[in-house]
């Protein structure tokens, strides 16, 4: 059963449900998402009955708020596309806002489910909140989950849920797959360089292993504390290594701090920077600047992507929000598009939306991708990319198509 | 080996010297009108962003570093007189509240005006490059923020040691009501102070703004080193201030070069000894002034 009727609902709801009907989609959107910040909100007590329930579970505040907005902008201009409907049926959204705190995560992902009867969970962001969450999804059984972003590997070995779909990346395929490329075009012998917390530590084992395995060797592995200002004392250490060539993960401002100044340093004479691309992305490559040209990133979406498919999102994303879409909000968009089609399939019940998902195909703006039959993960296509002079500045520019890369399953089953 | 140290040092005394600009203020804002000024760092970002906009409107770094700080020395001459002022000689709790209150509200427009996204103020042409200092390249812009600072902290410790404004600020925090009973405006003088560090923690947001990027959560980010400093520095003293500034600027230096991941741990840990040999902090006064 997804649906719980509005007695349970508001025995349960400790009284902070909230009335969401006679509310336009977008205001309460909105609303709601400005509410859950402070906590005590719910959705569908009172609302119109055959009205499919979205949950956020994503920042709102803090250090990921740009990550958060992005996927709902996403997934609202799916919707809007649509006439405001999904599947034919009326949406309402409700919104908790996760910060990056694990305890959050998991309250937020029940009140979800519970309270509000989400028929579906859009985020986190976080993979920490992510892994957090796994627990209740599993308990409730109530509702599918898009993962919009979360892409620790542990997610799917150690959950292996059924009702967990990644509409976004795992941290395999942001690092191991441009391996054998860096070796091909690159260089044969690479220093790593990452931020020191879970996500960074996994792309450099994933990298690492990869790069070995195509023949090539790792010098030297320098790991840098999240939230680093000053890289310099790391500079002498990467220049120091002999490498030809680095890999490096790092993201948002550390991703901006560590790209100048290897720049500034006059790094970039002597080597080659490669590395995940969330170190060269729509966010950082503003603030990087003339530092970021002539380096290599792999990452499953470009938003200056020629393809038909992506230049029409890009444009209406870029008439709505007056910004490129960003790689979030093309995973908040691809969310709706899962939900649509498990709604289509399945109506709201989550046994038969997961169903009809497994194995399904989403057209995304990414190039079209397919939910792994064994781990749910998707199965799309990496975009190695150099960071090229644009008609407004640097952008990314597509260099190679790593076609549908194969995944590992990590001993995940899900059927 | 001899260039990482060189090049460690070089920059712990570089963010030594600029992690003073931010204690500076906090240290003398505290030392005279007891205020623990949690609004400190978010002048620091403000400094930052408004040098973003000044920047990129008027196409200059140079004017960012002049008018971006006189902004934000209005913007604290408005909390000072506004909301500080009346709550002088109550609980410190009142003030830590306000301003900390303050400092969410300054996160909150920073975010709603310019997003949550990381950015950076355009360093200027004249500055781009690097030089060779021995066995080290090191970049221009880093140097200029070394010498500048250095520069600024210098003349304002000759001001505060040597000038009559820096006799009248000593008088005014070793005993307010003798001041007070001698004609002087001590309220203006606390204004004049409040005004002076946000100004100074504006400069080095602008400067390096130009070198780091420019984010919503910088301002937490240094308040908490800026702490640490006015800690062991001991509180409300200016030199102590300064040698503390520059002692944690080079622990976090070679503490990147020794054990990356263990820097918090360095600085917490060298706070801790200096409290437990001295709980008033290396130039603390040592009680009842």
């Amino acid at each position: 059963m997804s649906r719980r009727d509005v007695d349970e609902v508001a025995t349960r709801g400790r009284g902070s449900a909230a009335v969401s009907s006679g509310i336009s989609r977008r205001r309460y959107l909105r609303t709601s998402a400005l509410l859950g910040a402070t906590g005590g909100l719910a959705g569908c007590l009172g609302g119109a009955d055959d009205a499919l329930t979205v949950g956020f579970i994503l920042p709102f505040t803090g250090v990921y708020s740009l990550l958060g907005e992005s996927i709902v902008n996403g997934f609202e201009m799916y919707v809007d596309e649509q006439g405001g409907e999904i599947a034919g049926q009326e949406v309402e959204t409700v919104s908790r806002d996760t910060e990056a705190d694990t305890n959050t995560g998991v309250s937020a992902a029940r009140e979800l489910l519970v309270e509000s009867g989400a028929d579906v969970l859009v985020g986190p962001v976080s993979s920490a909140v992510a892994i957090a969450m796994m627990q209740t999804v599993e308990n409730e059984s109530s509702a599918i989950w898009l993962n919009a972003n979360a892409g620790d590997y542990r997610i799917v070995q150690d959950g292996c849920l059924p009702y967990h779909f990644r509409t976004s990346f795992n941290d395999w395929q942001t690092s191991a797959p441009l391996a054998p490329w860096v070796y091909e075009n690159v260089a044969d012998n690479v220093v790593i360089t990452y931020a020191d917390y879970a996500f960074g530590d996994n792309s450099r084992r994933f990298f690492g292993e990869a790069f070995e395995e195509a023949g090539g060797t790792v010098v030297d592995e320098i790991p840098v504390p999240l939230g680093t200002d000053d890289f310099s004392p790391y500079m002498g250490d990467i220049e120091g290594s002999g490498a030809e060539a680095v890999y490096s993960f790092f993201a948002g401002s550390d991703a901006v701090n560590y790209v100048t100044q290897f720049h500034e340093f006059g790094l970039d004479q002597s080597m080659t920077q490669t590395g995940s691309g969330f170190l060269l992305s729509e966010d950082t490559l503003p603030a990087q600047g003339q530092a970021a040209l002539g380096k290599f990133s792999l990452l499953h979406y470009t938003s200056t992507d020629e393809s038909e498919r992506n230049q029409e999102f890009a444009r209406s994303y870029a008439d709505a929000h007056d910004t490129r879409p960003n790689v979030y909000a093309c995973q908040g968009y691809d969310s709706a598009q899962a939900f649509e089609l498990a709604v289509e399939e399945g109506d709201t019940d989550p046994d038969a939306m997961a169903e009809a998902l497994r194995g399904a195909e989403i057209d995304s703006p990414r190039g079209s991708f397919q939910f792994h039959p064994e781990t749910n993960d998707p199965v799309q296509n990496m975009y190695v990319r150099e960071v090229v002079e644009g008609s407004d500045g640097p952008e990314n520019r597509v260099v190679e198509t790593l076609d549908d890369v194969e995944l590992p399953t990590w001993g995940c089953s899900v059927n | 080996m001899i260039e990482s140290v060189l090049r460690a040092t070089l920059l712990g005394l570089q963010l030594g010297v600029t992690l003073a600009l931010v204690a500076a203020g906090l240290t003398l804002i505290f030392g005279m009108m007891d205020v623990i000024n949690f609004a400190h760092g978010a002048l620091y970002m403000f400094g930052a962003y408004f040098g973003l906009l000044v920047a990129e409107t008027l196409g200059s770094f140079w004017l960012a570093l002049v008018i971006a700080p006189l902004i934000v020395g209005l913007i604290g001459a408005g909390i000072e007189v506004l909301s500080l002022r009346p709550l002088y000689g109550r609980n410190p709790l009142y003030h830590i509240l306000l301003t900390f209150g303050i400092a969410i509200m300054v996160q909150g427009i920073v975010v709603q005006v310019w997003g949550a996204r990381s950015r950076r103020i355009p360093a200027p042409e004249l500055l781009t490059g690097s030089v060779s200092i021995g066995p080290v390249t090191y970049p221009i812009y880093w140097l200029f923020v070394l010498v500048l600072s250095t520069v600024l902290i210098g003349a304002i410790w000759i001001a505060i040691e040597r000038s009559d404004l820096g006799i009248l600020m000593r008088a005014s925090a070793h005993d307010t009501e003798m001041v007070d009973a001698l004609g002087i405006d001590v309220k203006r003088v606390f204004t004049g102070v409040f005004v002076f560090g946000a100004v100074l923690a504006a400069v080095a947001g602008v400067l390096l703004g130009a070198s780091r990027s420019v984010h919503p959560g910088m301002g937490f980010g240094v308040i908490i080193e800026a702490f640490v400093i006015v800690v062991i520095g001991g509180l409300g003293s200016f030199k102590g201030a300064i040698y503390a500034a520059l002692l944690i600027g080079l622990v976090i230096a070679y503490g990147a070069l020794i054990a990356p991941a263990l820097t918090d741990l360095f600085i917490f840990g060298l706070m801790a000894a200096v409290l437990i040999v001295k709980p008033s902090g290396l130039f603390g006064a040592t009680e009842a002034a």
